[in-house]
């Protein structure tokens, strides 16, 4: 079996007297896709919350390649690998397209403030290497031509591409993807699972946070279900949509179970 | 309502490089011709025309560009940056008068003092943001001026006398009285300071702190040092600010804690909001504005400060987000559209 690539063992996280999350453990593994669902208020955004470093867990380890991820600062965790976008769409609305992707893009740059201000040749360098990159995935991503647009500017579906455009920029191992088809149209749906899926075959692994059940059983490799804070499920699509306590925790079964 | 801010940057990206050398040139020279001008209508009726361009006019330029780094550019509140305006005049004053130094040896260290100051104040200040940053870099300000009022050293509130003026440069003097060779002299820190704004901009200190002012939670998670990178704008800020104080008690010869009060914070601050927080040519014509006009209506006598009050209430009323507001232009989409 391979190295898991993140691992969450008995996580626990508390605000006061709610628990958020309850004794969660799983693995995400490299190159796949890992759905995570479950009913509103469930807990998955509180995962991305402690997995980011937003928040400390209360009790367990969430470990990165091997290493633990307590107490290390949001930056540097990303720096290490991780990278998120987020559900409400959070994008620099007075940056450009392509200056939101370039300030991520900063994360791994050797250059820095000093060497900027005297137009030392390594700035330069890394500065015209990073242009390229921040454009190459806007093209990736299928938004190259926005690349000019200031972000509060740009349609919604554009939004929440370069949101992933951006999360991209960090150059992560482990992307993190919050509800990125929220206000999609079935098209949309079905043009996000195949971008999905072409990050996965560029090398990224994604753990996928998503209410539409059709677009995460289809692009899902295997699905973690959460229920009040707590894990009820954790298998491959097919499985899942089987599970009596998933359909339980649901009420009902997914549109498209058949 | 016109938008001088699109038509300059649209003039800008037409030039080439060789017009683009003649426009800065061709502006520096009008700028520095400014002290020449006394006769015509920019003559300021009762003050010495050439001393306010000196004092006000070219010192809230440069504290203004400073402050602007600091607010505009990052957004951080400082209620307190007279305190590093007070550091390099204080620097000045005391090396001035007690050690062989002159000013363009004690320029250096002044900024650096200031610079140390501003990193300081900003390790544990920068933890806090909004209103509680706001407040203790308030009382960052008035600590420094309370200080200097009580320590021995530092003069009291009798301040310190007798501060030398700089040393003659390339053989001409800077006397008490010949404004010009000061205006002249600021002119090039002014555009030192443009220099060192322009290019972090243009670069990764740019976007990280326009990247902070928008929303600080997320350029973390985005992989961006935020509290380093609010650190380097603290300081730099600082830095132009001490080198305003430097120079400005080398100026006046003598210095005293009442010309470091909680005013000159709001007024340079009130300059970068009436210019355009962010752009840095909208914070400079705020700072010529706010600093100047005082001066220029000084024959309405009693009236003067109420007519100044009311420029400022009608004009922050008509353009509300400064007189050049920051907000950038998209490139012209249908060029873009070639693929």
């Amino acid at each position: 079996m391979t190295e898991p690539l993140l691992r969450l063992e008995n996580v626990t996280m508390q605000f006061g007297g709610v628990t958020a999350l309850n004794n969660v453990t799983f693995d995400v593994k490299p190159q796949e896709i890992l759905g995570l669902i479950g009913p509103n208020g469930a807990g998955k955004t509180t995962v991305f919350n402690v997995i980011t470093g937003v928040y400390q867990v209360s009790s367990g380890v969430i470990s990165f390649q091997g290493g633990s991820l307590a107490g290390k600062k949001r930056y540097k965790i990303t720096k290490s690998g991780i990278a998120r976008t987020f559900q409400n769409i959070r994008l620099w609305g007075d940056m450009t397209s392509l200056e939101n992707v370039m300030t991520a893009t900063d994360t791994h740059k050797k250059s820095g403030l000093l060497s900027g201000l005297f137009g030392m040749p390594i700035s330069r360098r890394e500065e015209k290497r990073d242009k390229a990159r921040a454009q190459e995935l806007l093209d990736f991503i299928g938004i190259g031509e926005y690349s000019d647009r200031l972000a509060k500017n740009l349609p919604y579906g554009v939004q929440r591409r370069l949101e992933i455009a951006r999360a991209l920029g960090t150059e992560p191992k482990l992307l993190l993807l919050d509800e990125p088809a929220a206000g999609f149209n079935p098209a949309e749906k079905v043009e996000l699972a195949d971008t999905i899926r072409r990050i996965r075959d560029a090398g990224y692994t994604v753990l996928l946070i998503e209410h539409d059940m059709s677009l995460v059983m289809k692009v899902s490799d295997r699905v973690v279900v959460l229920d009040f804070g707590q894990k009820i499920a954790d298998d491959v699509p097919q499985k899942i949509q089987e599970d009596p306590r998933v359909i339980e925790a649901y009420l009902g079964v997914p549109e498209n179970a058949s | 309502m016109i938008n001088l801010r699109d038509k300059g940057a649209e003039v800008w990206e037409k030039s080439g490089r060789p017009a683009r050398v003649a426009i800065v040139l061709a502006s520096i020279a009008a700028v520095a011709s400014l002290p020449l001008m006394g006769g015509t209508i920019l003559n300021t009726p009762i003050a010495s025309y050439e001393s306010v361009l000196v004092n006000p006019v070219a010192m809230f330029v440069l504290m203004a560009i400073g402050l602007n780094i600091v607010i505009g550019k990052s957004g951080l509140l400082d209620l307190g940056y007279v305190a590093f305006f007070a550091i390099g005049a204080y620097t000045m004053a005391l090396l001035g008068t007690r050690t062989g130094l002159n000013t363009w040896e004690i320029l250096p260290i002044g900024i650096a003092m200031a610079m140390f100051a501003g990193l300081i104040l900003g390790v544990p200040a920068l933890k806090l943001r909004g209103d509680y940053l706001a407040i203790i870099t308030l009382g960052f300000g008035e600590i420094v001026r309370i200080i200097a009022l009580n320590l021995e050293t530092l003069g009291r509130s009798e301040g310190i006398l007798n501060i030398p003026t700089p040393p003659p440069i390339f053989g001409v003097e800077y006397a008490f009285d010949s404004h010009r060779i000061y205006f002249w002299t600021l002119l090039v820190l002014i555009l030192l300071a443009i220099w060192m704004v322009r290019r972090l901009s243009a670069r990764r200190a740019g976007r990280a702190w326009e990247s902070i002012r928008q929303d600080e939670d997320v350029a973390e998670l985005l992989g961006v040092p935020t509290f380093r990178y609010k650190i380097w704008a603290f300081v730099l800020g600082a830095s132009v600010g001490g080198a305003a104080g430097v120079f400005y008690a080398s100026k006046t010869l003598y210095i005293a804690p009442d010309n470091f009060t909680l005013q000159i914070s709001i007024l340079i601050l009130a300059c970068v909001v009436f210019g355009g927080m962010g752009n840095i040519w909208g914070v400079i014509l705020g700072a010529v504005v706010l600093a100047y006009l005082p001066d220029r209506i000084r024959f309405l006598s009693e009236a003067r400060l109420l007519v100044f009050g009311l420029v400022l209430v009608i004009m922050m009323n008509l353009r509300p987000d400064g007189l050049l507001p920051r907000k950038k232009r998209e490139k012209a989409l249908v060029v873009k559209e070639k693929s």
